[in-house]
């Protein structure tokens, strides 16, 4: 077992200093690891006993196996959700490994900038990372992780597609990232407005879910709209569009290109909707549209359940407590995945740390309490089935549903961008359907699409053939 | 204020329209300052306004109780903290070192006897990099940045804003140092005083307004730069001002420490302005209006 | 600047070297900070560079970054809003800062406090000055819709609509920098001789008379610069648009300096970033130009 197996994928060199440091030494003595050269340090480390503390010490009486001091830096996204998940366990994993870490957190775009560009520059400033698809500019900068879910046997529990490429990232056919989250955009839907007004919640399509909104459109009280959305969000449109879309998004060619009647309709639809919703509606943030429908405002609300559950539950924010239910979405797109990866940054020079955040994070236990406390949609198949399912059976259930159709977009960050601000000009009625297309189509072709994002455009059956 | 008075006089108009004129004066001055002190008064309502009444319908403009929550929470973030003493720190180096650089420059240009051509190429050099497209060279002062391994750290803002208040600083005491009579410096260099103890003891004491102008400026600038700050802090180095705009987020925005922070930061700028309200006017108008 | 010379040639070569030390670290800075940036941003701008594609530039580009730049509808459309934004913000402020400054001259402490109270805007930070007036413009919970509610008027969607979101730009640009047009022109009317409002006075010019032949012309070349000051301090400010509507809804509040910021700062396409900013400096050198030179005449004057 030598040292170069054990680290093949960090920088040996790197590894052998950090655990060569006088403080790691002068720790592992005191903790009476008997040990006074890096071969004992390493073979203290080995792949038998596994570096894990939480995964039963290192024969040093369970006591912590890394340095104290020894910092490693995390960043999500600022949303009240995966964030104070974070925050919660911080305490815990400081305390098993004697780590510290320091978590950072950003506005979904300032996340994206800060990740990209620390990984190209080669900053190095943070460890651990949040993302997904969009920085796929980041990707080659980031560190296998095949060996330590090998080593640690990780991976087991997950919704078996979450932890195939696509959900879970890759770079030329290695894994760089571990979902943590797992939630796609759906209706949301309150049963006593639909059922007062005599409407089934219930729609295959679009045009099904308009006509419904439209029957409730003269039933409801007054002040109460059919639906609401978050078209005030700039890129939750974007999610609309796949929802109504159902083309293909990389042409033959492997460029971005859509199909042009398919995304007229769609187009359509997304227009079609504003109308029933507040009057305001184009103004609203996914916390006002949340907070519409919690008011009883608004019969239907499309969006993110991990934003809406754990509000809509508690009754000092609430007038929908126990009046929800998560409901399908309508065809012929898909619901857009959600599905937060945390990848480990190549320039980390305390990667097994690193990869410990990720296991403290990342298990059932906490998917399902993380699911509870902070509405972030678990990725993992025990949660939604069991225990805690049936107490929450207007929810868990049909998210689990949902998941087996949600797809992740082959998209990277500025092809996104294009895509929901030039929606954002069509809904404000600053460019017709047709624009919107050839303005994409135009953008788009600056654009050469990664291979990365090729092949998960055809394993989710998004490339035109 | 001679003047003043004298066109007072001028300025009167006849009896009979007085009051009708002067009331609508008055009205105008009214909403004027209306139109400033409720917005103010806003941010400071919402800043201890409970977070359930950000969403109310209809919505709550006055809070029912005042809750110190928002402070509470920003004032125990050791991020907000660490924010807090990267603007401050930043602040007091750029105004420390512009006021110290510029001055020497501008007295140095001042007594240099070069050409008028040269003159007038300093000049506008000065307003130049006043006016410019910063957007211009923030990519490339963020790779000379990155290059140096400044990047995230208060010292690359630092210098970022050096860049700009420098030039300003010199320009600003240029145009003081060449309106400041030679003859009490002449008096010096007659009893023997040195270059540096004239500077010392002779022009700085008369230029002391017009540094003062200049620091103030700076320090406005510093603490409220937004565009050099945000291309080279992340986290470590990361300021107010970038901050505030960090509430804004896509699910929806903290619109109580938002505010809260917003107070924090501007706080400070309107005593502070307040305090050097002359100066301040100076400062702001310099360049526009002769000194 | 011929003064006379009480010392010998010696110590005069001498002091001139400290005064050329003197100006060392400022010079070091300019170059350091700004012309080596400056040049920097030249080659960038032929390069064929989008960092998040490659962690090098891949070679030159010529003219084609300028070639996209230009041919790409939303540097059109950030270009059209640009001129319109600024243009607006620039007249209603000169306008209502003459105003201002008119009806605050004198030296009573009302005038003088209600100055200070007026001048405050200017001392917030952009940025913190652009979520300021989001919460008052929030469709939801803000002050401007309730009062709009409670006052029977139309409550626009503010900040998604692309007309409104264009003038809640403009808003904020004037709510915040009307006081400097007031500042200046109050420094301007003070320059002006009493005895020349007196002799038209006493011509029998009416007050309006008076103003509009006798003082707006002695105050024009003081306007003429605030003008040029607040024209460029507008075009290049990215912070204010950045924290109100963020370039949206859509396209339709990007400005040119927010096109660039995006294109280099959040897409990191050094490239045409860089030559996007060279097409717009060159417009602002001219007005910096046509400024230095007025401001020129009006120190002479």
């Amino acid at each position: 077992m030598s040292a170069d197996d054990r680290h093949a994928f960090p920088d040996p060199e790197v590894a052998a200093h950090i655990r060569m440091t006088r403080r790691n030494l002068l720790r592992l003595t005191v903790a009476g690891a008997a040990a006074a050269g890096v071969g004992t340090v390493l073979s203290a480390c080995g792949v038998s006993s596994s570096p894990s503390p939480t995964a039963g010490g290192s024969g040093s009486g369970g006591k912590p196996s890394f340095a104290a001091g020894t910092t490693i830096n995390a960043d999500y996204m600022k949303s009240g959700t995966y964030d104070k998940a974070a925050e919660a366990i911080a305490p815990v994993f400081e305390q098993v490994t004697g780590g510290n870490i320091k978590i950072s957190t950003n506005a979904w775009a300032d996340l994206n900038k800060q990740n990209v560009t620390d990984l190209v520059t080669g900053t190095g400033q943070f460890d651990v990372m949040s993302g997904e698809w969009w920085i796929v500019d980041g990707f080659p900068y980031l560190l296998p992780l095949d060996d330590y879910v090998k080593r640690d046997n990780f991976g087991g529990d997950y919704i078996p597609n979450l932890f195939q490429p696509g959900p879970s990232n890759f770079y030329q056919g290695k894994r760089i990232g571990v979902p943590f989250s797992a939630d796609c955009i759906t209706v949301i839907y309150n049963s006593e407005l639909f059922k007062n007004a005599g409407v089934e919640p219930k729609w295959d399509n679009w045009d099904d879910f308009i006509a419904t909104m439209d029957s409730l459109k003269g039933k409801l009280p007054s002040g109460v709209y059919p639906h609401v959305f978050q078209f005030g969000a700039p890129e939750q449109p974007g999610s609309l569009f796949l929802a109504a879309y159902g083309g293909t998004l990389i042409a033959s060619d492997n460029t971005y290109k859509v199909e042009r009647d398919k995304a007229l309709r769609a187009l359509d639809v997304i227009k079609r909707l504003v109308d029933y919703g507040p009057p305001n509606a184009k103004s609203l943030s996914i916390d006002e549209a949340t907070a519409v429908f919690l008011q009883g405002n608004a019969a239907a609300l499309l969006s993110w359940p991990s934003f809406v559950r754990t509000v809509a539950d508690d009754p000092s924010q609430s007038k929908v407590v126990g009046k929800w239910a998560v409901g399908s979405l309508p065809g012929p797109g898909f619901p857009l995945l959600s599905c937060w990866n945390h990848f480990i940054s190549k320039q980390s020079k305390n990667p097994d740390l690193a990869w410990e955040w990720i296991k403290t994070y990342s298990n059932v236990d906490n998917g399902t309490e993380f699911m509870l406390k902070y509405g972030v949609g678990s990725p993992y198949d025990a949660t939604y089935t069991g225990p805690e399912a049936s107490k929450h059976a207007y929810d868990w259930p049909q998210c689990g549903k949902n998941l087996a159709r949600a797809k992740p977009v082959p998209y990277s960050n500025d092809v996104w961008q294009l895509l929901y601000n030039n929606i954002g000009d069509f809904l404000t009625g600053s460019a017709t359907a047709d624009e919107v297309i050839d303005r994409w189509h135009a953008g788009w072709a600056k654009y050469e699409v990664p291979p990365s994002l090729i092949e998960s455009a055809v394993g989710q059956g998004l490339k035109a053939s | 204020m001679k003047e003043a008075v004298a066109r007072a006089d001028v300025r009167g108009v006849p009896r009979r329209r007085v009051d009708w004129i002067s009331l609508l004066r008055w009205l105008i001055l009214v909403i004027a300052v209306a139109i400033v002190v409720i917005p103010l008064t806003y941010l400071l309502l919402n800043s201890v306004k409970l977070p359930r009444e950000f969403l109310t319908t209809p919505p709550t403009i006055v809070p029912s109780v005042l809750t110190p929550e928002h402070y509470a929470s920003i004032l125990s973030d050791p991020e907000f903290l660490g924010r807090f003493r990267n603007t401050l720190e930043l602040t007091v180096a750029s105004t420390i070192i512009s006021v110290v650089v510029g001055t020497l420059a501008a007295y140095g240009l001042a007594r240099l006897h070069v050409s008028p051509t040269v003159m007038t190429i300093v000049l506008f050099v000065f307003l130049f990099i006043r006016f410019y497209p910063r957007v211009t060279t923030v990519i490339p002062f963020f790779l000379v940045m990155r290059s140096f391994g400044l990047l995230d750290t208060v010292w690359a803002i630092v210098l970022g804003h050096l860049g700009i208040t420098v030039p300003f600083v010199a320009w600003l005491l240029l145009i003081f140092f060449r309106a400041l009579p030679f003859e009490l410096e002449e008096a010096a260099m007659v009893d023997g005083a040195s270059v540096l103890q004239r500077f010392w003891h002779v022009v700085l004491p008369l230029a002391a307004p017009g540094i003062a102008t200049a620091a103030i400026f700076t320090a406005f600038f510093s603490w409220n730069e937004f565009l050099i700050a945000s291309s080279v802090a992340r986290n470590e180095s990361a300021v107010l001002s970038m901050t505030v705009a960090s509430f804004v987020t896509d699910k929806g925005i903290y619109w109580g420490p938002m505010a809260a922070t917003s107070v924090v930061m501007i706080a400070p700028m309107i005593a502070f302005a307040l305090l050097v309200q002359r100066f301040l006017v100076r400062g702001l108008t310099l360049g526009a209006v002769k000194g | 600047m011929a003064h006379a010379d009480p010392l010998g040639g010696g110590s005069r070569r001498r002091e001139g070297l400290w005064l050329a030390g003197f100006s060392v670290p400022a010079l070091l800075l300019v170059v350091g900070v700004q012309l080596f940036p400056f040049l920097y941003s030249a080659f960038l701008a032929v390069q064929d560079w989008s960092l998040l594609r490659s962690p090098q530039p891949k070679g030159f580009a010529g003219v084609d970054n300028f070639l996209w730049v230009l041919a790409d509808p939303v540097f059109q459309v950030s270009v059209r809003n640009s001129v319109m934004i600024t243009g607006v913000s620039v007249v209603a402020e000169v306008v209502l800062g003459i105003l201002l400054a008119y009806l605050t001259s004198g030296s009573t402490w009302r005038l003088r406090a209600i100055r200070t109270v007026l001048i405050l805007p200017m001392v917030i930070a952009p940025v913190a000055a652009g979520t300021l007036w989001r919460m008052l413009l929030n469709t939801q919970s803000g002050l401007v819709a309730v009062l709009s509610g409670t006052t029977g008027l139309p409550s626009p969607e503010w900040l998604s609509d692309p007309a409104w979101a264009r003038i809640a730009v403009i808003m904020l640009d004037v709510w915040q920098w009307t006081p400097f047009v007031m500042l200046v022109v109050v420094a301007g009317l003070a320059g002006i001789p009493g005895e020349v409002l007196v002799a038209a006075a006493i011509d029998g010019a009416t007050r309006w008379q008076s103003f509009w032949r006798v003082e707006l012309p002695l105050l024009m070349p003081v306007i003429l610069v605030a003008v040029m000051f607040r024209t460029l301090d507008s075009l290049l400010s990215l912070d204010s648009v950045y924290s109100l509507t963020a370039g949206g809804p859509g396209y339709s509040t990007h400005t040119i300096t927010y096109y660039i910021y995006n294109l280099g700062l959040r897409n990191f396409d050094f490239g045409v970033a860089a030559a996007a900013s060279w097409m717009f400096m060159a417009f602002t050198t001219v007005v910096i130009v046509v400024m230095f030179r007025l401001h020129r005449r009006v120190d002479v004057a």
